[in-house]
């Protein structure tokens, strides 16, 4: 597979002072509090943290599906604060692949249209040769013109990591992608994850809170009560599990 | 918290897809009310007027023989009464007062030229009666008339004619009378007996004009001295009478009056009101009930884990029975009201296409409100709770697994049945039709009601195939939203089948009645240019509201421009058996205006103890050129006639042709509907058309038609009764698309979370709008395609089923009016746009986080 290799240090998403405030007055919650942070690109990063510590907040402002209160996200050059919804859409049609806990396939297509749906809705042919990869690495040759109901929970996000990679985004975010699968199924899932950063130098920033999970990354970022309070390079989830007992988690 | 207030809250929490229940059984009961409350209105206004004409009469002394029961038809009044029998009268013990009446056709001239009244009401002309207790009508303005040519009108007239006292006009009796406007009367305290325009002359010019006799009147109006009972001053009077002449009480004479405006009119009006209120009632049932699927089907959904842990069915069946009840109860009581407002609408769109109905206060029956109450409840409980029966019998786990998709297929019974009945209903109509009969209509009509029921149950058996097609140009030319659309609409066929069904429905009906119009117009251009070979008419105008003296065809006859000229009149008879409309005609002069298609014998030569009949009758009836037929007119008088020519084209001269020097000394006045002239070889028409207007200007210039203006005149009542009908189904209709709006908002609701996931990974707002668009502009043109074929093969059956009937309408021949038909495919997709306008704009509104996140 040939790609273009982009310098390992450049960001290719980034947020600056990101904070974002739910409710106002004596109610108001800091979801998440001024974060300032890089995702390079051709890495796998993952944020963890416990629950409400701002991690799902800081994944969808940084993929243009919420609005911060103050503070800018960057993708690529482009900063989402000052995008109407249409180019936002546009921008995480073209740019940016997704990968949610559930629900992520439409039930009346097929997966391999679910696949091309990004495309699709681009109005665009998919780039078939790429997406043939994609296929095949995935393994879901054979299930292509199955719908979501006769999958597996497995198989199904499965066809969600193979549309998050088919239009070649710039960052692809994936939200707990194995929160519902059994441990095996997960563990191919982010094994075909970290082979898209691997072989394709493919970006993608991922939610967990399974250390298990986030050994699979390059790098861990830590978040506490919407703040990062930590990171960590080449994680195992031993290394992961010993930095959140630091961290009181 | 109780159960009824958790209810009630539950209620509250989803107002919104309520919206469209609750409206729906609004119009639904708002229509049905209204066309109850408009019949019970005119039923009572009717019997008010009626009980006002004959107040102060005690007894009525008429001619005994009765051949039509049709009070607005003037030429088919009963017999006349010896007045020297009025004299007898008076001296009968009791009788405190006598009156001779007189009652004839007469239409007045307003002060602009226009004739008045008509439409529907008569226009009658008789005589002034003096004594206040006989007479209904009451001087408001002038006097009463004293001589010849003087006239009292009553208070509408005037005021629609824009007459005063002093003023002179004309009176068409038919002959043109100048008369001077003396005086102004009113009916009681209002302006006129409904709509009916009158004109009082004095007894011997209402005689003279309207009998062309003195020696007889049309009836006595007789008054009791006090303490003389009606039955009893009716037997007295009885035995002064001659044989022939009959006494009945004011009492009896109200009676009939009464019942036969409603044999002739209101209950016909009122049953065809109640047959659109029941298709807006059936499609409002079908948006109830596909509703309710949804959100019993949601509910079931959102309870599944309560069940799963034990909560009982019959609980999620209780709020829904609580629901339905509850929107059926407020909506039904709101649509009464809302059926006031529908009742002076219908009023003012029957003025509008120019049908009169008689003015006064809406009457409200306590029985109006029982019957839109039940209806409303009833239909909204039944079509709000057989889903919800049908939902509780879903295993809950099965529920919470069907999450995402409810991807429901037709069972394979559901096919059979359908089809079976379809085939057997659509097996009866075709049976019932082509083998004619009597009872064709109600056969056919039971195979419609099996083929639509046919046609429902299969719906959703072909819901899915047909969207795919229909949706099929959308991949193409609107893309991955259109697919998308398709694929949205095929993924629940039962959903999309009863969402259309309601406009299937809708739909069906308007294609029946464009079919039969059509077919009915094309059969009377067909018949205008087959049957009539002259160049211009004369006629009456729509309802024949209007008449023209039998002098006019003579006069033109006269003018040098016209070869032929003959004029038909309308009239009843008693022929044989029965009590049947005939033409009135000179036969030597009929075959030069008019090609009758004569199988056997001669109309030409037709004597005077001779009648023509049509080929259907004398088939029906089994009569032969020579059978001897008994005919009994108006008067009385019964003639032997033998059959002298039998025709096939009856559709200008109708069943029966009876000459003219038979009928004219058995009528009291002789009134033509129609003159048809031939012009001579080489005058241009429109010079005719000048010569002809310049002698009918004489006769209050009715209107002289040629021949593509007379088969118009003659097609404009069918307009009409379009007209009507398409702003009645458009009720419909509105129903239908409030459904499909309302199903698509729940489908939206329901697919919250993959609208979310569709916006995440790219979709725009404009695209969501056109996936939610086309969808439901599918749903639409599945629906109009359904109701188009349907309507169409009914209309087909109707219109054969009709064109068997031996009755005097033009019989229809089949006519599919193709742009007509297209027009309504466009218009329902274009209801589709429409009705998908506000669940695309909640749709491409949902934040796209909210949907993503939700658990």
């Amino acid at each position: 597979m040939t790609s273009t290799l982009a310098p390992p240090q450049a960001a290719v998403a980034r947020t600056e002072h990101a904070t974002k405030v739910y409710g106002s007055g004596e109610t108001a919650v800091r979801a998440i509090d001024d974060v300032t942070v890089e995702f390079a690109a051709g890495r796998f990063t993952a944020i963890m943290g416990p629950s409400g510590s701002g991690k799902s907040t800081l994944m969808h402002c940084a993929a243009g599906l919420d609005s911060l209160t103050s503070g800018e996200v960057f993708v690529g050059d482009v900063a989402l604060g000052s995008l109407s919804d249409r180019e936002l859409t546009l921008l995480r049609r073209d740019r940016i692949g997704f990968v949610f806990q559930s629900y992520n396939l439409i039930p009346t297509l097929t997966a391999l249209e679910n696949i091309t749906l990004p495309s699709a809705l681009a109005g665009r042919k998919p780039n078939r040769e790429w997406v043939d990869g994609v296929i095949e690495t995935v393994g879901l040759r054979d299930r292509l013109s199955h719908r979501p109901s006769e999958l597996s929970g497995g198989q199904q996000q499965r066809v969600a990591v193979a549309r998050a990679l088919a239009t070649r985004p710039q960052i692809v975010f994936a939200d707990e992608p194995t929160g519902n699968l059994d441990s095996r199924a997960g563990a191919e899932i982010l094994e075909f994850m970290a082979q898209a950063v691997r072989d394709l130098a493919q970006t993608i920033v991922m939610v967990t809170h399974d250390p298990a999970a986030a050994a699979y990354a390059d790098r861990v970022v830590f978040l506490g009560d919407g703040k990062v309070v930590g990171e960590l390079a080449d994680p195992t989830a031993e290394s992961v599990i010993n930095r959140m007992q630091q961290l009181g988690g | 918290m109780s159960d009824a207030h958790r209810h009630v809250k539950g209620l509250l929490a989803h107002k919104r897809r309520l919206v469209g229940t609750f409206l729906a059984v609004f119009i639904g009961v708002a229509f049905l009310s209204g066309t109850l409350v408009l019949g019970d209105t005119m039923r009572g206004n009717f019997d008010t007027l009626f009980t006002e004409a004959n107040a102060g009469t005690d007894v009525v002394v008429r001619h005994a023989s009765q051949l039509s029961t049709d009070p607005g038809e003037p030429d088919s009044q009963r017999g006349l009464v010896d007045a020297s029998a009025v004299d007898r009268v008076r001296n009968v013990d009791g009788v405190a007062a006598a009156a001779p009446s007189v009652e004839g056709f007469g239409q007045l001239v307003g002060k602009n030229g226009d004739k008045l009244g008509g439409n529907g009401p008569p226009t009658l002309a008789g005589n002034w009666i003096e004594n206040r207790d006989l007479n209904p009508y009451r001087l408001v303005d002038g006097r009463a008339p004293r001589a010849d040519g003087e006239v009292v009108i009553n208070r509408g007239a005037a005021n629609d004619g824009n007459l005063r006292v002093g003023d002179t006009t004309t009176v068409q009796a038919p002959e043109p009378i100048p008369v001077k406007v003396v005086g102004i009367a009113t009916f009681g305290s209002s302006d006129g007996l409904g709509r009916v325009t009158f004109t009082a002359f004095t007894l011997e010019s209402a005689q003279q004009h309207l009998l062309h006799r003195t020696d007889q009147v049309g009836s006595i109006s007789v008054k009791a001295q006090p303490g003389v009972s009606q039955d009893e001053l009716v037997e007295r009077v009885q035995r002064v009478l001659p044989d022939g002449d009959e006494a009945i009480t004011g009492a009896k004479l109200t009676n009939e009056n009464t019942s036969d405006i409603n044999k002739e009119f209101l209950d016909l009006f009122t049953t065809f009101l109640t047959v659109f209120a029941g298709v807006a009632l059936l499609v409002a049932a079908f948006s109830i009930y596909n509703t309710f699927s949804i959100i019993v089907a949601q509910r079931t959904r959102e309870s599944a884990l309560l069940r799963a842990i034990g909560a009982g069915r019959s609980q999620i069946l209780a709020s829904v029975v609580f629901e339905a009840l509850l929107v059926g109860l407020v909506a039904s009581a709101v649509g009464l009201l809302g059926g006031v407002g529908i009742a002076g609408l219908l009023k003012v769109l029957f003025d509008a296409v120019g049908f009169s109905l008689p003015a006064g206060g809406l009457v409200f029956n306590a029985s109006v409100v029982v019957i839109s109450m039940i209806v409303g409840v009833v239909v909204t409980l039944l079509a709000g709770v057989a889903p919800a029966v049908k939902a509780s019998r879903v295993a809950p786990l099965a529920a919470i697994r069907d999450v995402s998709v409810e991807r429901t297929t037709a069972s394979p019974r559901r096919a059979i049945t359908g089809v079976a009945l379809t085939a057997i209903g659509v097996g009866v109509v075709l049976t019932a039709v082509l083998s004619g009969g009597d009872s064709v209509l109600a056969l056919a009509g039971l195979g419609a009601l099996l083929t639509i029921v046919g046609v429902l149950v299969f719906g959703p058996v072909v819901a899915r195939p047909a969207s795919g097609v229909i949706g099929a140009p959308l991949r193409w030319l609107r893309g991955v939203a259109g697919s998308l659309a398709r694929q949205n609409a095929m993924r629940n066929p039962r959903r999309t089948s009863g969402t259309a069904a309601a406009l299937m429905v809708g739909v069906g009906v308007v294609t029946l009645f464009t079919i039969f119009a059509a077919s009915l117009k094309s059969a009377i251009d067909d018949s205008v240019s087959k049957s009539f070979t002259g160049d211009l008419v004369i006629s009456t105008g729509t309802f024949g509201g209007g008449g023209i003296s039998p002098q006019l065809a003579g006069d033109v006859a006269q003018l040098p421009e016209v070869r032929d000229a003959t004029g038909l009149g309308r009239g009843r008879a008693l022929v044989g058996t029965g009590t049947e409309n005939v033409t009135i005609a000179d036969p030597a002069r009929l075959g030069g205006v008019l090609n009758l298609d004569v199988t056997d014998g001669s109309v030409r030569s037709l004597s005077s103890q001779q009648l023509a009949v049509s080929e259907r009758i004398a088939d029906d009836k089994g009569w032969k050129r020579g059978t001897t037929v008994p005919v009994t007119f108006s008067d009385g008088a019964t003639t032997e006639f033998t059959v002298g020519a039998i025709y096939k084209a009856r559709d200008i001269a109708g069943n029966y042709i009876l000459p003219r020097a038979a009928w004219t000394p058995h009528a009291v006045q002789d009134i033509d509907s129609t003159v048809l002239i031939r012009l001579k070889n080489g005058v241009a028409l429109e010079t005719g058309r000048h010569a002809v207007e310049r002698t009918a200007s004489a006769y209050g210039a009715p209107d002289v038609e040629d021949r593509g203006q007379y088969a118009d005149s003659v097609g404009q009542f069918v307009n009409m009764m379009l007209g009507i009908v398409y702003v009645l189904l458009a009720l419909a209709i509105l129903i239908a698309l409030m459904g499909i709006a309302n199903t698509l908002s729940l489908s939206v609701y329901e697919r919250t979370r993959e609208l979310g996931l569709l916006r995440a990974i790219g979709e725009t707002r404009r695209q969501v709008r056109s996936m939610i668009r086309w969808e439901s502009v599918i749903i639409a043109v599945f629906g109009t395609v359904g109701g188009l074929g349907v309507g169409v093969f009914l209309g087909w059956a109707l219109v054969e089923a009709a064109s068997q009937g031996t009755g005097d309408m033009i019989a229809p021949s089949f006519t599919a009016p193709v742009g007509q038909l297209a027009v309504l495919l466009v218009v329902g997709a274009a209801a589709g746009v429409l009705a998908g306008l506000r669940p695309a704009h909640r749709a491409a509104k949902l934040p796209v986080l909210r949907a993503v996140a939700a658990e």
